[in-house]
């Protein structure tokens, strides 16, 4: 279970940033999320979805306990992660679209590596490697460079480095936003599976498909505050417009 | 496994298997640094002996003077004499390099030799070729005949020739061999290992901060249960044993590269072979550790700054020659190693080898010495360790 309450990341601006901002800007500082609260249940999938720019990887981030809030809180499985941050890394499991693999490593060596920086003992890490790497067809290429291996392939790596430990979370950063839509699948495949292993998912999105094919609940962020917190059953009903993306538009621009 | 040994045989791995890093590290100083020096040597041994043996062209106008040295001078058999070309044309004849010298005895040699007084030969030459083996080849013959002109000189005034030296200076050297070679060329032995150590730290220290942040694996690495200080410690000991490495490469390197140059003179090799002691040996790798942390610290934390390898290689690349400059400082003669120079960072650890291996390092300044770089050290690991936890530092950009 993730619990985030009146979360506000502030960052300093640098002068390159302030030029870069909108026209006028003249502080020093910008809130990248603002006093946002929502909670992530086991079994359910909990949707992050927003325009470029709104706060969805500084959210993910905080979460991940790779940046520090500057005010409010965020728990995981019960663990402050601010107090707390190497005990909420142990439950978590964190994917990017960027696969975050090492070239130079072979896919077994890949997974060993985080298995051992997650402390897992010998025998429970080859019975999970051996019944993950079965799962997703890694053994024909465990042994290969990753740097020669197909998109598709790294992605298998990068699921089973992502969830070796069996963690309680997973958070999952645009995972698919560079990838074609055959790789993708076994990342919406691997969204399901989590769900029904009764894992808290968080995965932030702006592809809509994935939104309706995914989603148990919906936020939707905008310029670092949320503008909707609900189920997305709910979502749904409220809709004043005939498809989710043109929902999506109408909320943003009224906002 | 504790997480730092994790990360340390992972990151090792990683670094051993880029095929850049790995020339840097061990191929270019074990092997192309001893066949540079190698092929450099027997290039300028040959090109000197061809200089020392080369035929020389040599213009001669006497005027019908200075016959013994016009007789010595056609004898000679590395030489060609040309007669009978005007004396005003032999700054364009050399010029052209159509001849190699032009000897012009002037028109009252003889009679002014005669007359006790002295007579004038002119030498006209470029010294800018052959090493200047043709002044060196051709003064030899006139200082030979100026020689034997004052001995005759003496016999007609039947003097001994001693009675022109008032004063017989008698000179004792009490620096040892060891001492004088030391302080000569223990100044050069820095000038690789220093280099080698930044230059083998360097691509790792890219690699492993920069080179993860743009490839996307920092961001995971970061949500491993680990905390920075393990993460930045098991990049940092990388780095640091690929300094060490480098530089011990490099020294191996320049051993074989003795060896392999058979010019070098047998008493001069056993020299060499004589300083390199275990004790020296181990002296001077001492000075190298803490120097190669205080490189790791100053170049990971530009590393970590940077948002790309390649702004990490540009932001880098011109610290070689800050390095580079003190190391030259240190081998210039008439810098020694004091309490002020012994608080600055690589020229300490320059002057110190040149006098570790002279064997007359002073005891008190080889302390400052380690006091300096293990001071150095740890502060710029605190350093360093401190911008790893920054947000802006890892996240700059992102």
């Amino acid at each position: 279970m993730i619990t985030v309450e009146h979360l506000t990341k502030t960052f300093n601006v640098s002068r390159q940033q302030r030029r870069d901002m909108s026209p006028g800007y003249s502080g020093s500082t910008v809130d990248a999320v603002r006093d946002i609260s929502f909670t992530c249940n086991p079994g359910r999938v909990f949707t992050l979805l927003g325009p470029n720019g709104a706060g969805k990887t500084t959210t993910l981030r905080l979460i991940a306990t790779m940046l520090r809030p500057t005010s409010g809180s965020i728990t995981v499985g019960g663990v402050d992660v601010a107090r707390h941050p190497v005990d909420a890394r142990k439950r978590m499991g964190f994917l990017t679209g960027n696969t975050g693999l090492y070239d130079r490593l072979t896919p077994d060596e890949m997974v060993k590596y985080y298995a051992d920086l997650h402390g897992m003992e010998a025998r429970t890490y080859s019975r999970r490697r051996d019944e993950l790497f079965t799962l997703l067809g890694i053994h024909d290429f465990a042994k290969r460079r990753i740097g020669k291996l197909s998109t598709g392939m790294k992605q298998k790596v990068s699921i089973a480095r992502t969830i070796i430990h069996d963690p309680e979370v997973v958070v999952f950063d645009e995972p698919t936003a560079a990838l074609d839509v055959i790789t993708s699948r076994s990342i919406i495949q691997l969204i399901k599976d989590c769900r029904t292993q009764n894992k808290t998912v968080i995965f932030s999105t702006h592809r809509m498909g994935e939104v309706s094919l995914l989603s148990d609940d919906l936020c939707i962020i905008h310029r670092g505050s949320l503008i909707f917190n609900g189920g997305y059953a709910d979502f749904q009903s409220r809709m004043q417009t005939a498809s989710v993306e043109d929902e999506f538009v109408r909320l943003v621009e009224a906002a | 496994m504790n997480h730092f040994t994790t990360i340390f045989r992972k990151e090792f791995t990683d670094t051993i298997r880029d095929r850049r890093t790995l020339f840097f590290m061990v191929i270019f100083p074990l092997f192309l640094v001893p066949l540079l020096l190698t092929v450099i040597t027997k290039l300028q041994t040959s090109s000197m002996h061809k200089a020392e043996e080369k035929i020389l062209r040599v213009g001669l106008v006497t005027n019908g003077n200075a016959a013994e040295l016009v007789t010595e001078l056609r004898q000679s058999r590395g030489l060609r004499t040309t007669e009978g070309i005007p004396a005003d044309s032999a700054y364009a004849f050399i010029t052209r390099d159509s001849l190699d010298a032009f000897i012009v005895v002037a028109r009252d040699f003889d009679t002014a030799v005669s007359q006790m007084r002295a007579g004038t030969i002119s030498l006209y030459f470029k010294s800018s070729e052959d090493y200047d083996m043709v002044k060196r080849r051709l003064t030899a013959t006139i200082d030979q005949f100026e020689k034997s002109l004052t001995a005759a000189r003496f016999a007609r005034l039947h003097l001994d020739q001693s009675i022109v030296n008032a004063v017989r200076l008698e000179e004792h050297d009490v620096a040892s061999a060891k001492e004088r070679f030391g302080k000569a060329v223990g100044g050069m032995i820095p000038y690789f290992f220093v280099i080698f150590c930044f230059m083998g730290a360097m691509y790792p220290a890219i690699d492993l901060a920069a080179g993860e942040k743009e490839r996307g694996t920092m961001e995971t690495l970061l949500t491993a249960p680990v905390t920075r200080f393990q993460i930045l410690l098991g990049k940092f000991a990388v780095v640091v044993l690929a300094g060490i490495l480098s530089a011990g490469m490099s020294l191996l390197g320049v051993y074989v590269a003795v060896q392999q140059v058979k010019e070098i003179p047998q008493e001069l090799m056993q020299l060499i072979m004589g300083i390199l002691d275990v004790q020296t040996i181990i002296l001077v790798l001492s000075l190298l550790l803490p120097l190669t942390v205080f490189f790791a610290a100053v170049l990971l934390s530009l590393s970590i700054f940077s948002k790309s390898y390649k702004e990490a290689q540009s932001l880098i690349s011109p610290l070689s020659i800050v390095i580079i400059l003190p190391v030259l400082v240190g081998v210039m003669p008439g810098i020694e190693l004091d309490w002020v120079t012994a608080m600055i960072p690589v020229l300490n650890v320059s002057l110190a080898t040149k006098e570790i291996i002279a064997g007359t390092i002073k005891p008190l300044l080889l302390a400052e010495v380690y006091i300096t770089l293990f001071v150095l050290a740890s502060f710029s690991l605190w350093g360093c360790a401190k911008w790893f936890e920054r947000e802006e530092t890892i996240f700059r950009g992102a």
